[in-house]
């Protein structure tokens, strides 16, 4: 049995978008939607609450100022997925080729002037979907939102609370937390220095997705995502 | 059953093994494989390039699947080469290659943002008044003003929208225009081959505001003015596949592999047909694995290393034995046969200027110009004579300006190279030498400061009866060579091994390149040279064209080439790549470019003289003009400070001003007219009164600073800025990492001629927008940021030095998120000025004064002397002896509707350059009827400009180079100045017309043109000076022919008349800086040098994660093992590099590559990229630029002589850099600075 499509994804999603007199006048809204459906927990709620009495409350140029500094200047904290996934890698091109599809076989052709890997834009459209299957296909990007939920959250924002809501939102393997851990150590240039470093070229077998961090970090978010596939009989 | 029946006789078995087993067939599903088949499907594939700051020009696929762009690859379908030469594909690199990912990528600007602050105040204006009282009530209130320029670079962006940002500008545009004048509008955008259109659609907006355009090629001291002065072009090159023709390449401080990546492949190929290579090179460069032979001087000495191979030359080849071919080629070619005047002073005698006809009894029969037609002697006659081709013949007569052997009046002339033989009479003359002056990082040596040589010198007689010395440029030059020739006296050698300057030997000690290597190298040159009719060659890149005195290693390099006869031979030449402008189409660029189909003339300027005033530089200035001048300069006061001399030669109508007037040029016309005279007449007359001021005088008056600036294709703060910390205290007013007060705090002020302000004004810039698709360390210093498309989301043109193709950029999609192409942007900007500008403007009168222009009967100013107005020693003349005034009406209601249509001049006036002109009615009428033209409206029945394919068609029906017949109009044109027929060059061709659609289905081959000096042909490849040795054009000097000897009364104060070698400047920068700051490590000083890289093109792809994960992922600095371990520093430890100029933060590479005694940092990377605070300044670490600070040379300022005047990115001050010392220390403590934003800490970096 599949559930009705829930506009929690669409709020959400607002929330997540640049900040606007329109969103300032609908908070109340956003939050009561929110609470109606239930579908976010009521501590996160709480939370989100946080970030919906700043945009109610706050100065909208220092909203703006704070959105751009945080979402547009950050790379590591772009709203792009493929940013975390795929990079400046050329794999990037087809990977939002193939979204847009998605998009389309569903029944919805972009519109606005985005990429269709932009998280609000993919939140909408998860809003229009059984919730099931939004469900689930959150769950695709939940290493993601993770690693976001994280980074905001060092960083004491209140959009942290989004990401949190949508991690609960998510419908994952249970296995699927493989980044975290080398985002733990952020600040330790150490740390990060071993994330970068290459290894050293060998040629024997094995070894290749070893070599370059970006490929290996790719691979196995891959691997991560990927259904087990059954030998034929 | 039988064998028969079991055997198939129709069929055979599909699952058989064959090759005896190994190989079996099998029936899977393959279904599997179209993954890997749709990961190479697409929609569509476009063709693009790369567009702005890369020369290469390359021909790139740009695949699209859903309106993506997935990715590029190269295009392989250029125009086949004739046989027997390479073709020039593949091109590309790893740069280019990873270009696509900017697209999409986080560092993408994809709104227009603007500063919060100001928008607030903008916001709150706004409600209340009308767009410029709006503009108005900000900025002329102090405190708002200072609350958002003072926060430049600390962050605080938000988004607005196209309509919002482009009212906000038009207003501060309108506003400015009314309050201080156009020409505080300034505008800097660079390499307009590389993206015609984008730069046009500027440029264009400027010009019919009244704007300033900034230049960028001297700026960048990418201009060699060697070039200019030698041969009146700006930079005139070989194309790459020329290198295949050369029998000898010497590659000299250029990196070829590196930063002409996609035209190694000559390099590499010409070596499989046994053509030798020498490199030179102080590190162990990618180019020197090329090498048979790799000379490594000290960084700095590449002119006495050519000195001394020129010595060589000239013993072996032009007086021990002569060959033919070289010693024709100097007396028809060159102005070695020509006499210079010997000046006397203090009994001694320097060379001064060339002698002129006029000076002669009757002028030698010449009436017109004759004091611009220089003179030699004629071999039979003896007597003296006035060869055709000087400029004088140029000017106001037809037919006579050639390289013929003839006199004025027809008659067969041989020219005397030389005045020895019987007879001849004998001299000491003096020639300076600088050697000795060598800081404590070169060598000095104890040569006497004036050398003094004998040469044949021949007394003549001038028509005032004056008893003067004369000598050939020939025999001056042999002398400063310090050859023996037998005259006797002293600092002449015969022998290789004699320590006098410019032997093997004194070379030796100067560079360090031992003298059997420098002997070997010049004989190798030489004699392939003579073998092959000149098909030598010279690569020379940035490595020497960046030091101060540039001129003299260009000079001492291009002499080699004429001494052996090989410029303007295919093969042969002088091939200097650095930062190539070849804007193939220029003739039909430059009307659209500064609507000179509206107004003529526009407003540009030159940027290193605008900086150097207006980022303050000459505050700080420690060089004088002491420590340069010549022992031998003529009478007068040379110490002057370089502020001054640039000051001078804005007055004298030498270089360019901007602004110009204190006073609002929108007003003078009115005063003109009130005071009953002509506006040239009144602007005279109220210059020498005072009533007007020059803005030169006091750049640091507010009435005097530039207000709104624009930033476009430039990443001009991270990139090209040099005196980074400069720009950031005074044009800014933002935070920055200066570290030395000012020559008033030292109590060292110089300047007589402008106005010093105890305190320097901070914050000169009332608005600063950029354009860009990234977000540059450009973008976050702006006020505005305008999200601009991509190389691969718009339509334009692409030409370069290195092929002779013309090529289109293309829109393989739109633009992503809010982005538009620079030219909807600032056609959209020119609507809304439109709309804004009635508040407060309306038809204006504008008056505009204009430099001296090259290519221009003006440029025979003053032929004899240095006269200034301003010391009363002559009246103040337009065009003459001050700048040349105009008036230009604006009419600025109408600017958009001007700004889309092809202006009516085009058809009254027609179109020209390089000082030929045609019409171009015809072509008019065929734009109008190919881009349609406007119905109504104040450019009714014109032709339309609206979209940027428009725009590339009027550039390509307009110039010869894309146009056939109008190719073979200009020839027609320049056929009547030389007298001689060159339309045979285009008649071929004369029906082609090369179209937008044309390039982006193949690119195509260029036309040949008047404009440039090479030809296109199926039988030579495209080298510059072919047309003029062998369709006998003039160089476009001062004799017409390769000017060696620069006669100019400020050229020879400075010794420079001929080639010389002058050490590298102090620039005093490490003087009591080291130990300033101590943070416990060791600090040395090294030379700072700044290469091309191999990561990046300047400043892009610098922060492309495929670049820099092929490195260390941000900015480093390399430096020698002995130099590292004397600091205590180790491959990849953080350290410091700073000086009295700022400070920067890098990792630092320790190399064998690199020579002790200096440092590299790769050119231009983006501070925005892991860059730590600095310990020094306490802000983010700087660029490259952080540490340098820019130095104007006299020499370059001088105007209104011949091929000495001014032109538009041809001559001028050049922003030197490599002189410069830093010192180096391992940093203490690395400190990203990452604290949340406050008040007080800056916030630049982008994770």
């Amino acid at each position: 049995m599949t559930a009705a499509p829930a506009l929690t994804f669409k709020a959400l999603s607002a929330l997540l978008a640049y900040p606007s007199e329109e969103l300032q006048a609908a908070t109340v809204e956003i939050a009561s939607l929110i609470a109606s459906e239930g579908l976010v927990a009521p501590d996160c709620r709480h939370q989100l609450q946080r970030l919906l009495n700043e945009i109610e409350e706050g100065d909208l140029f220092a909203l703006q100022e704070a959105y751009v500094d945080l979402f547009d200047k950050t790379r590591r904290l772009s709203l792009h997925l493929f940013e975390h996934i795929h990079g400046e890698s050329r794999d990037r091109g087809q990977a939002m080729v193939d979204l847009a599809a998605h998009y389309e076989r569903a029944g919805l052709i972009l519109t606005a002037n985005e990429l269709p890997d932009y998280l609000p834009l993919f939140l909408e459209f998860l809003s229009t979907r059984p919730l099931d299957e939004a469900r689930a296909l959150l769950g695709e990007t939940a290493g993601i939102l993770m690693l976001l939920d994280e980074r905001l959250a060092k960083r004491g924002s209140p959009y942290a609370a989004v990401m949190s809501a949508l991690v609960a939102l998510a419908d994952r393997p249970a296995e699927a937390e493989p980044e975290a851990e080398t985002e733990g150590a952020a600040d330790d240039l150490a740390a990060l220095d071993a994330a970068w470093e290459e290894s050293a070229v060998t040629f024997g077998p094995g070894d290749a997705l070893d070599g370059c961090s970006v490929d290996r970090l790719r691979t196995r978010m891959r691997a991560a995502r990927r259904a087990v596939a059954q030998p034929a009989a | 059953m039988s064998q028969f029946l079991d055997r198939l006789t129709f069929f055979r078995k599909t699952v058989e093994p064959f090759s005896d087993g190994h190989g079996i067939v099998t029936s899977e599903d393959r279904s599997w494989e179209d993954g890997y088949r749709k990961r190479w499907q697409h929609d569509k594939i476009v063709r693009s390039t790369h567009g702005v700051n890369c020369t290469g020009s390359c021909s790139w696929k740009i695949y699209v699947k859903g309106g993506i762009v997935t990715w590029e690859t190269q295009q392989t379908d250029y125009p086949r080469t004739r046989p027997d030469l390479p073709n020039h594909e593949p091109r590309g690199c790893a740069r280019g290659a990873s270009y696509s990912w900017y697209l999409y990528s986080g560092a993408r600007v994809k709104y227009p943002m603007v500063r919060g602050r100001l928008l607030k105040l903008w916001r709150e204006a706004r409600a209340k008044l009308s767009p410029v009282a709006a503009w108005a009530s900000i900025v002329e209130d102090a405190d708002k003003r200072h609350a958002y320029t003072s926060i430049r670079g600390h962050g605080g962006l938000v988004r607005s929208t196209w309509d919002e940002v482009n009212e906000i500008i038009a207003s501060a545009n309108a506003y400015t225009a009314k309050k201080h004048g156009p020409d505080r509008i300034i505008g800097f955008s660079p390499i307009p081959a590389m993206s015609m259109v984008s730069y046009a659609a500027g440029s264009r907006y400027l010009s019919l505001l009244g704007g300033t355009c900034m230049s960028f090629y001297d700026w960048y001291c990418d201009l060699p003015p060697a070039s200019p002065q030698t041969w009146g072009e700006q930079t005139d090159v070989p194309e790459s596949a020329d290198w295949y023709n050369a029998g000898f390449l010497l590659v000299w401080g250029s990196n070829v592999p590196q930063t002409r990546t996609p035209d190694a492949h000559f390099y590499t190929e010409v070596r499989y047909k046994g053509t030798k290579s020498a490199v030179v090179s102080p590190d162990y460069a990618e180019a020197t694995k090329f090498a048979d032979i790799w000379l490594n001087p000290k960084q700095g000495t590449d002119a006495a290393l050519a000195l001394a191979m020129g010595h060589v030359i000239l013993r072996e080849y032009h007086l021990d034995r002569q060959v033919g071919y070289f010693g024709d080629y100097a007396r028809r070619y060159t102005d070695m046969p020509f006499l210079v005047r010997l000046a006397e002073k203090g009994g001694r005698l320097v060379p001064e200027r060339l002698l002129r006809a006029s000076e002669l009894a009757g002028g030698l029969g010449e009436a017109n110009n004759p004091e611009w037609k220089t003179v030699a002697i004629d071999e039979a006659s003896g007597e003296p004579v006035a060869p055709r081709g000087a400029i004088g013949y140029r000017w106001g007569e037809e037919a006579k300006w050639n390289l013929e052997e003839k006199d004025g009046e027809g008659r067969d002339i041989r020219l005397k190279l030389s005045l020895a033989g019987e007879g001849a009479e004998f001299a000491p003359v003096d020639f300076p030498y600088f050697g000795g002056r060598a800081s404590e990082h070169f060598t000095a040596t104890e040569h006497d400061e004036i050398l003094t040589r004998n040469l044949p010198v021949r007394t003549i007689e001038t028509a005032t009866g004056e008893r003067v010395k004369v000598a050939t440029v020939y025999d001056l030059t042999m002398a400063n060579y310090g050859l023996d020739r037998g005259f006797g006296g002293g600092n002449v050698a015969v022998n290789y091994d004699d320590d006098v300057p410019f032997t093997p030997a004194w070379a030796e000690r100067v560079t360090g390149v031992k003298r059997d290597a420098i002997v070997t190298v010049a004989r190798e040159f030489a004699t392939n040279a003579e073998k092959t009719d000149g098909r030598s060659m010279v690569i020379l890149g940035a490595g020497l064209n960046h030091w101060y005195h540039m001129d003299m290693s260009y000079r001492g390099i291009i002499n080699l080439l004429v001494f052996c006869g090989c410029i303007g031979q295919s093969g042969g030449g002088w091939s200097h790549y650095v930062g190539q402008e070849k804007l193939r189409p220029q003739t039909g660029w430059l009307p659209l470019a500064f609507a000179l189909d509206w107004a003529r003339p526009p407003r540009q300027q030159n940027s290193t003289s605008f900086f150097y005033a207006h980022t303050d530089q000459w505050r700080y200035e420690t060089l004088t003009a002491a420590e340069i001048v010549s022992p031998t300069a003529p009478d007068g006061e040379w110490n002057d400070s370089f502020i001054d001399y640039n000051v001078r030669a804005e007055r004298m109508g030498w270089l360019p001003s901007a602004p110009q007037l204190k006073q609002n040029p929108l007003t003078i016309a009115a005063n003109a007219k009130a005071a009953g005279l002509e506006p040239k007449d009144y602007v005279a007359k109220a210059l020498k009164s005072g009533d007007l001021e020059l803005s030169c005088h006091d750049p640091d008056d507010p009435a005097n600073w530039p207000r709104n600036m624009f930033v476009w294709r430039s990443n001009l703060l991270g990139s090209s800025g040099k005196g980074h910390e400069y720009f950031l205290r005074h044009l800014l007013g933002t935070k920055h990492g200066v570290q030395r007060e000012d020559l008033g705090a030292e109590g060292a002020v110089r300047s007589k001629e402008v106005v010093w302000h105890d305190k320097a004004p901070e914050g000169k810039l009332d608005l600063l927008v950029t354009l860009d698709f990234r977000m540059s360390t450009t973008c976050v210093y702006s006020d505005i940021v305008l999200p601009t498309a991509t190389w691969y989301e718009k339509n334009d043109l692409n030409t370069s030095d290195m092929h002779p193709f013309i090529h289109p950029l293309s829109a393989a999609v739109d633009p992503a998120w809010e982005a538009r192409s620079d030219w909807d942007i600032y056609k959209g900007l020119a609507k809304t000025f439109s709309e804004v500008a009635p508040e407060v403007l309306g038809v204006e009168e504008d008056v505009v004064l204009t430099p001296i222009q090259h290519d221009s009967p003006g440029e025979m100013a003053q032929a004899f002397d240095v006269a200034d107005w301003k010391r009363g020693e002559v009246e103040p003349i337009p065009g003459k002896t001050m700048p040349t005034v105009s008036v230009v009406s604006r009419d600025y209601p109408n600017l958009y509707a001007r700004f889309t249509a092809l202006g009516p001049l085009m058809e009254k006036v027609g179109n020209g350059g390089k000082g030929i002109a045609w019409k171009t009615g015809h072509e008019v009428e065929g734009l109008g009827r190919l881009n349609g033209v406007h119905a109504t409206g104040a450019a009714k029945g014109l032709p339309k400009i609206e979209t940027d394919i428009d725009a590339a068609e009027v550039i390509l029906s307009l110039a010869p180079e894309t146009n056939g017949e109008v190719a073979v109009k200009a020839w027609e044109a320049l056929s009547k100045v030389t007298g001689r027929d060159h339309t045979h060059l285009a008649l071929p061709k004369e029906d082609e017309k090369i179209r937008y659609r044309d390039i982006q289905a193949q690119p195509r081959k260029i036309i040949s043109s008047p404009t440039w000096s090479g030809i296109e042909s199926e039988k030579v490849c495209y080298n510059a000076g072919y047309t003029n040795v062998h369709e006998l054009i003039p160089w476009r000097t001062l004799t017409g022919r390769q000017q060696l000897y620069q006669d100019h009364l400020w050229m020879r104060a400075f010794g420079e008349g001929l080639v010389t070698w002058k050490p590298p400047v102090d620039l005093k920068a490490v003087r009591g800086i080291s130990g300033m700051k101590p943070n416990g490590n060791k600090e040395i000083a090294l030379n700072f040098i700044t290469p091309h890289q191999k990561w990046g093109i300047h400043s892009t792809y610098s922060d492309n994660l495929l670049m820099l994960t092929l490195n260390r992922g941000g900015p480093v600095v390399w430096i020698s093992e002995d130099d590292a371990k004397s600091a205590g520093i180790v491959d990849n430890d953080w350290v410091e590099v700073f000086n009295a100029n700022g400070a920067l933060t890098a990792r630092a590479v320790v190399s064998q590559r690199v020579k002790s005694g200096m440092m590299m940092m790769y050119h231009a990377q983006e501070k925005i990229v892991n860059t730590p605070g600095s310990e020094i300044t306490g802000n983010r670490g700087g660029i490259h630029n952080s540490v340098t600070r820019i130095v104007l040379k006299p020499t370059h300022m001088i105007g209104g002589y011949a091929q000495l005047a001014y032109g538009f990115n041809y001559y001028g001050t050049v922003g030197a850099n490599r002189d410069e010392f830093i010192v180096v220390r391992k940093m203490a403590k690395v400190d990203w600075l990452e604290d949340p934003l406050t008040a007080e800490a800056p916030m630049e970096a982008a994770e």
